[in-house]
């Protein structure tokens, strides 16, 4: 600071950039930029450059991204949802069934599996919001109910191309039409479908999030519950809609699994809600509520989707991963922290 | 509330229908055959499963459903304990105290049920160990396939298909796991005095997206891959998905172990996989030696399974045995 003006003139950008990086938004993308600077120095013999590993870096978040888009709506209203992972496996099954088995088209198995879905965000929105009981619990409930099912209806073994017959033979299927197209790439190879469809879903839970008035009333019952109902929003309404929601995307994400894996597994899912949680937590949503949005989450997606990438491409032994994904997710949340908690 | 009632009964409706859809055999696994008719001298032979999580182990089930079935004075009673030690531990209670003739577990680890087999033992029931083996020597037979030397057969089998040189993957199971140890020693002595490089290794917990996401990885660190080695088909499937979706499926060969139908067997007849090596069950050895045993004889102590592989030229003929 030996030339004053100057010094005076810095200091005036900063506090623009300083304010820029403690934003919310700020906060989240120096996260992503601190995984993506990782995978830089880290490359893996070149590996990180290329085009392929971003591509797939980004297909394989995909999944676990759509269903934090639900998440994100479900926390803001200071709620969670622990039954997306098996509501992916439920409707992962009922959407090979359908798909392979009873070989109907597209059209009809796409809605009928995001049905499935959003009858089960449903039932634990109705227990949340006007049986009163903790978010927590009844999607806890909701978890091994689905589980269940989808074991019972897959009969415990996955739900393949290969079809069992009466006799106890084999009978084996193409994949169908449906699969394919969601595995598939466009743009010159470019992006896969998936990807797309994570994108869209963000899309529209960013526009419902922030452009209808029920997004605003999804933060005013998070932020105060008494306070909105008695300023006339339609809580228990409100509430259900975003289990329903969640549901509706993990249905989503059951189609997405269901389609990448040729096959329906009723143990797919273990563990996804806590990385979707994860995602939604280090995109900078609070989990008390009132506070975050989409494109937080979207960035906490983009965060966590490329730590696991940098970590695969290098081969991490799994105690490794494990350890530093721990350290990762705590110092990502720790710059994530707003100046007021 | 009314629309929440709805909504439930919708559900409920919705439940009821689609349970309604599914094939009433598949599930049939989990359930006990009822009693043979008449008075006739019953057999009832209690079966805990550590896990019927796992397709492997529904198999296993089935095959001994299937050979039981084909006995008519024997009745299996079928627990699954859900990968829950002490559950299985009140199974062998439940057993004993139900007075079953003979016991056959399937343990999901050793130490802690040694002693509840041990105690089944001293009141006169027979119990069988299967794939998995208790402490000491209170059972009284062990049935098992040895990991070691499958994964030493598919180790050899690598190196005569890549001629002794190559650049290789492997997809390990677990690797704190003892099968996915087992099958990666044995794969090590397998390729032993060979050029066969294995360039990248990862863990893929037995899953196969978990596969497809190692296997995108290698695919972006390696131009030239010769052979995946997957230590289960599903993780073998995954990798070939992977290749496939970057177009490099036909550059390499997939080899992966269990063989079962609908998975191993299934994806090399359809060409996918170059060779699946089979994990038996040990289903029906298990009710051929409870036989033996319900009828007076003496067995053997340990049984160990052979194992099978799977080419797509000799799929149809039932496979060739491994030596």
């Amino acid at each position: 600071m030996i030339d004053q003006p100057r010094g005076d003139l810095a200091t005036k950008q900063q506090t623009t950039a300083s304010r820029l990086i403690l934003s919310p938004g700020g906060r989240a993308a120096t996260a992503l930029l601190l995984v993506v600077f990782v995978g830089l120095v880290f490359n893996a013999d070149g590996a990180f450059f290329k085009s392929a590993t971003h591509r797939d870096a980004l297909r394989q978040a995909s999944v676990y991204g759509i269903l934090a888009c639900g998440m994100t709506l479900v926390i803001v209203t200071a709620g969670i949802d622990l039954a997306v992972g098996s509501v992916l496996a439920l409707v992962a099954v009922c959407c090979a069934t359908m798909a392979i088995h009873w070989n109907w088209p597209g059209w009809i198995v796409v809605p009928a599996s995001m049905v499935i879905g959003g009858l089960c965000g449903a039932v634990s929105g109705t227990l949340v919001s006007r049986q009163k009981i903790q978010p927590f619990i009844a999607t806890l409930a909701m978890m091994v109910f689905a589980r269940g099912l989808a074991k019972y209806l897959s009969g415990g073994s996955k739900v393949s191309t290969a079809v069992k017959q009466a006799d106890g033979t084999f009978e084996y299927v193409d994949v169908p039409y449906l699969f394919r197209l969601i595995d598939s790439r466009v743009l010159a190879d470019s992006v896969s479908v998936v990807t797309l469809i994570f994108f869209a879903c963000a899309t529209i839970s960013w526009i419902a999030l922030s452009h209808f008035r029920w997004g605003r009333f999804l933060y005013a019952v998070g932020g105060n519950e008494e306070a909105s109902r008695l300023s006339g929003v339609p809580v228990t309404w409100a509430r259900t809609l975003a289990y329903v929601w969640c549901g509706v995307f993990a249905g989503i994400a059951g189609i997405c699994q269901a389609a990448q894996e040729q096959q329906g597994d009723p143990e797919a899912g273990v563990a996804y809600e806590l990385i979707a949680i994860a995602m939604v937590v280090i995109g900078g949503t609070s989990l008390s509520g009132g506070r975050g949005g989409m494109m937080l989450t979207t960035l906490g997606v983009f965060t966590i989707g490329y730590l696991e990438k940098v970590l695969s491409i290098n081969a991490v032994p799994e105690a490794w991963r494990l350890m530093l994904t721990g350290v990762i997710i705590v110092i990502a949340v720790q710059t994530q922290r707003s100046r007021r908690a | 509330m009314r629309t929440g009632l709805k909504l439930v009964s919708v559900m409920a409706l919705m439940l009821f229908v689609c349970g309604c859809r599914t094939d009433p055999d598949s599930n049939s696994a989990g359930t006990a055959k009822p009693p043979a008719q008449g008075d006739q001298a019953n057999w009832t032979i209690g079966m805990s499963q550590c896990n019927l999580g796992e397709p492997w182990r529904v198999q296993m089930n089935a095959d001994i459903k299937a050979a039981a079935d084909s006995i008519d004075e024997v009745e299996v009673v079928f627990k699954d304990a859900q990968n829950d030690t002490l559950k299985q531990r009140s199974h062998i209670e439940e057993f004993v105290n139900a007075g079953v003739d003979l016991i056959i577990i399937s343990p999901k680890e050793a130490q802690p049920l040694t002693e509840p087999v041990a105690k089944a033992m001293a009141t006169g029931i027979p119990v069988i160990v299967l794939d998995r083996s208790v402490l000491g020597d209170q059972f009284t037979c062990f049935i098992g396939a040895d990991n070691k030397k499958i994964g030493k057969a598919a180790g050899e089998w690598i190196k005569a298909e890549l001629k002794g040189k190559g650049k290789v993957i492997e997809l390990r199971g677990l690797s704190t796991s003892t099968p996915g140890q087992d099958r990666h020693d044995g794969f090590v002595a397998g390729i032993a005095g060979s050029d066969i490089e294995v360039v990248f290794e990862a863990d893929m917990k037995w899953l196969e997206p978990e596969a497809r996401k190692e296997m995108d990885s290698a695919l972006a660190r390696f131009d030239n891959i010769d052979l995946v080695y997957a230590h289960n088909d599903p993780g073998a499937h995954g990798a070939y998905l992977a290749a496939k979706a970057a177009g490099r499926q036909k550059d390499m060969i997939f080899v992966g172990i269990d063989a079962l139908p609908q998975e191993g067997i299934a994806y090399v007849k359809q060409g996918l996989l170059g060779v699946t090596f089979q994990y038996p069950t040990g289903g029906q050895e298990a009710i051929d030696t409870a036989m033996q045993i319900l009828n007076g004889a003496t067995v053997e102590k340990q049984i160990v399974l052979g194992s099978r592989s799977f080419t797509p030229d000799n799929v149809d003929q039932g496979g060739a045995a491994v030596k």
